[in-house]
């Protein structure tokens, strides 16, 4: 086939970033194959255009209350999450291979937990592995021996996705608790469908909105009660918590009641909301607060948040919790180092996925490694999350990195450090140059799963650091979005998931 | 529906009634200035008045202040210290709509949205400063679209109907309070307004309440006090009557809460309200004298009723009910 002529008048003079894969442009300028139909539109728009868009897009996005609040700012304080509307592409051969390696991954680590929380089998094999899970601050002992409704722990699950230089996906970590973002991948494809129409009707992309009718169907998939007798409710913390715009999205694109905990209480092991009728039961709660400030009784006696007798209803099986009780240990950072392990012993499969080769500091060698190689790690605390409790070697200064020895040294179990990773760019529009430039991005794509096995939107988030050679993509430190599209195959038989 | 929605929705309708309100009547007070030949104070001071802040704003600027429309306006409009100053009420409709976007209607939310997000820009103070009816209008349109919009964009059930409680509520105390506190002001003028006056201040008032042309096709043209304040205490048909807001209220806490149901919270505002539904129904023009004290008894009943049902179904104090 003879090579099409280049029609990236907005891609041309692209400043790609040296020794980084990007998603859009190969080196030397072309846009990607796969995405140069799709692109064409968009590449032949000038600059006037897109700076108008990107205008219309932020606006379209605060007149939405599409924000998050920072928990750094006074009370209450919202910001939206700012959006680049120049999207990651995901040609429908990546994806299928993702979607795959997510599939075999969410149900190696379900097991995982299953066996933790039943007969331990995995930590008889391996000493190291059996001193990290019994000693993570997540593990919950008390809970083992109990199954979850219909045997799901991980019903949402968001897997953080980085591309080094040789463009290979690589899972760089498991959410496995409470995964938010997911919200924004939604009101983001609504503002890009709104702001270039044109570009995403010819790109041909899977829709992502029935995201939460798939969610809905999980909830009830594992009620105690008959599918169309359950009552689900969404739990949230409240409107000051960062991700409360996502808990109403939720609750409302679902069409279900939005309650705090201080509107359920329990009586005789089964979950009621406090109505305006009295007592109504509940029998599912996707609940987005942490497993330690669910329930006083069973976690905190000192706390006032919660809902006093939960865990109790759950153990005797008359409420179901989305994501399950316990699933920390299994996200734990230097638990990561092991789903390749726990792969082959589960399902005796090799991991379809690659990831991030990481030193456990609990393993005298690799504590060695790390003591002498700061410089060019980046080391990561096991239980912190939202790129807080970090040290980005290459970086930080002689002191920091001192500072930051000892506290490895007091503590080798709660520190994992893996080498830098040149995370791949996507072209971003940079307002003040009215240009594109590189950006590292990453991709977060969720996971739901029912009795029935995982199933993985064809989408997800992508996040990208804004600041010029910036790493660090999280939104609660300066990170922004753009909307991901998974290009349609051109095997009609795909085309609906 | 959980109790602490329901407090958000019927304060989300209070608060939306009195923007409502209040941008009306700095709308009409602006239009009356212009003309009517009566002085600033005597347009100004009743705008203090009806929004109940006579004594904080008389402690913050001093009696001599009520003749300064400007100061009046700004007070009435910006103050952040006023709880029923146009931004801060705007805040607080957005923060209860905020509260419970998953109730309210994408439509409704993206509307007090953008309000609210417009009232704090600089447009809005330059719009303000520039062409004043407009900046009223665009506060009384939004407030318009939020209303039609919950109406034809969500299921009318509970927390639509609490919405329309508290908004009617609020609407019932407001027009009581406009005609008692222009009565009251003209009374002891009397004998020194003319017929035009008069007729000019009684238009206000009607306008005030978007009750000029309802007005005109009950009386045909003839306008007096005592038919301006018979109408819009107890007109059946006229939306912003005393008389048809608690009878809608009434109407709207009997779908929450029906009559027979004892086993549900509720039982005391009910009776209550149905109580002042039943008064208001069966007062004749004749027997609205004296306004003043007809006025303050609707003013502290619906006031009444509103704490009542705060403590029976929105969990107020304990939380006995629901």
């Amino acid at each position: 086939m003879a090579e099409e002529p280049l029609p990236s008048s907005l891609f041309s003079g692209y400043p790609s970033a040296p020794g980084t894969y990007d998603e859009l442009v190969e080196p030397g300028g072309p846009l990607r194959l796969p995405f140069r139909r799709a692109l064409t539109p968009l590449a032949s728009a000038s600059p006037d255009a897109i700076t108008r868009w990107q205008a219309l897009a932020e606006r379209a996005l605060l007149n939405q209350g599409v924000t998050f609040s920072v928990y750094a700012d006074s009370r209450g304080t919202e910001k939206i999450f700012p959006f680049c509307l120049v999207p990651r592409l995901v040609s429908a051969e990546d994806f299928s291979h993702v979607e795959r390696g997510l599939e075999q991954r969410v149900r190696a680590l379900g097991m995982f937990l299953d066996d933790v929380y039943g007969e331990q089998r995995i930590l008889a094999e391996d000493p190291l592995l059996r001193d990290l899970v019994l000693g993570a601050k997540h593990h919950l002992p008390m809970l083992r021996g109990l199954r979850p409704l219909g045997g799901v722990r991980i019903h949402v699950a968001g897997i953080d996705l980085v591309r080094g230089p040789d463009g290979v996906f690589r899972v760089l970590e498991d959410n496995l608790r409470t995964p938010s973002g997911v919200s924004y991948v939604l009101e983001n494809r609504i503002v890009s469908k709104r702001v270039l129409p044109k570009v995403f009707e010819e790109a041909r992309v899977h829709p992502v909105e029935h995201y939460p009718a798939r969610l809905s169907e999980v909830l009830r998939s594992v009620s105690p009660a008959p599918h169309d007798d359950t009552y689900a409710v969404v739990l949230t913390p409240g409107p000051y918590n960062s991700a409360y715009f996502e808990h109403s999205f939720l609750a409302r694109t679902m069409g279900l009641e939005l309650v705090e905990p201080a509107d359920l209480y329990v009586d005789d092991d089964r979950v009621f909301l406090r109505t305006t009728r009295g007592p109504r039961r509940v029998h599912v709660i996707y609940r987005r607060i942490d497993d330690a400030f669910l329930d006083p009784e069973a976690f905190r006696p000192d706390s006032l948040l919660g809902v006093r007798g939960l865990v109790r209803a759950y153990a005797k099986g008359h409420v179901a919790l989305a994501n399950a009780l316990g699933n920390g240990v299994a996200d734990d950072k230097a638990v990561y180092a092991f789903v390749p392990q726990m792969i082959r012993f589960y399902l005796a499969e090799e991991p379809i996925l690659a990831q991030v080769h990481t030193f456990v500091c609990a393993r005298d060698e690799d504590l060695r490694y790390v003591k002498d190689h700061l410089d060019r790690l980046v080391v990561k605390s096991v239980d912190e999350a939202g790129g807080y409790g970090m040290l980005m070697g290459p970086t930080a200064s002689a002191a920091e990195r001192d500072a930051f020895r000892r506290r490895i040294e007091a503590e080798p179990r709660r520190f994992v450090a893996q080498e830098r990773l040149e995370l791949s760019t996507c072209p971003t529009w940079n307002g003040a140059t009215n240009a594109l430039v590189p950006r590292r991005v990453d991709l977060r794509p969720y996971v739901l799963t029912s009795p029935a096995g995982p199933w993985v939107l064809p989408g997800g988030l992508s996040r990208v650091a804004l600041v010029p050679g910036s790493y660090v993509v999280n939104s609660s430190q300066g990170g922004g979005s753009k909307d991901t599209w998974v290009l349609k195959g051109t095997d009609p038989g795909r085309t609906d998931r | 529906m959980i109790a602490r929605v329901a407090d958000h929705c019927f304060w989300l309708g209070r608060y939306l009634e009195r923007v409502d309100c209040t941008a009306r009547v700095l709308h009409v007070t602006l239009h009356l200035s212009l003309d009517a030949e009566l002085g600033p104070r005597q347009c100004w001071l009743p705008v203090v008045i009806v929004s109940g802040e006579r004594e904080a704003f008389f402690a913050k600027h001093g009696e001599a202040a009520a003749g300064d429309s400007e100061l009046v306006q700004s007070y009435m409009t910006w103050n952040p210290q006023n709880y029923v100053s146009l931004v801060r009420s705007i805040a607080a409709a957005r923060d209860n709509a905020r509260s419970i976007r998953e109730v309210v209607s994408l439509e409704v939310w993206e509307t007090l949205n953008e309000l609210y997000l417009w009232s704090q820009s600089p447009a809005a103070r330059e719009e303000y400063a520039s062409n004043r009816y407009a900046f009223y209008r665009t506060i009384r349109r939004a407030i318009e679209l939020c209303r039609g919009l919950l109406q034809s964009t969500m299921l009318h059930d509970d927390p639509l109907d609490f919405v329309s409680l508290g908004l009617l509520l609020e609407r019932a105390g407001h027009s009581a309070r406009i005609v008692d506190v222009h009565h009251h002001a003209l009374r002891k003028d009397e004998t020194r307004l003319d017929v035009v006056v008069e007729t000019g201040v009684w238009l206000s008032i009607l306008r005030s309440c978007s009750g000029k042309e309802p007005f005109m096709k009950r009386h045909q043209g003839r306008v007096t006090g005592p038919a301006v304040a018979a109408f819009l205490i107890l007109e059946p048909l006229f939306p912003r009557s005393v008389r048809h807001a608690v009878a809608e209220a009434h109407a709207r806490l009997l779908s929450i809460r029906p009559a027979g149901a004892n086993d549900l919270p509720g039982e005391r505002s009910l009776a209550r309200l149905a109580a002042l539904d039943a008064w208001l129904s069966s007062r004749t023009p004749e027997t609205i004298l004296p306004i003043h004290d007809l006025a303050t008894y609707v003013v502290s009943e619906t006031a009444g009723i509103c704490e009542e049902i705060g403590r029976e179904l929105l969990g107020y104090g304990g939380g006995t009910a629901a």
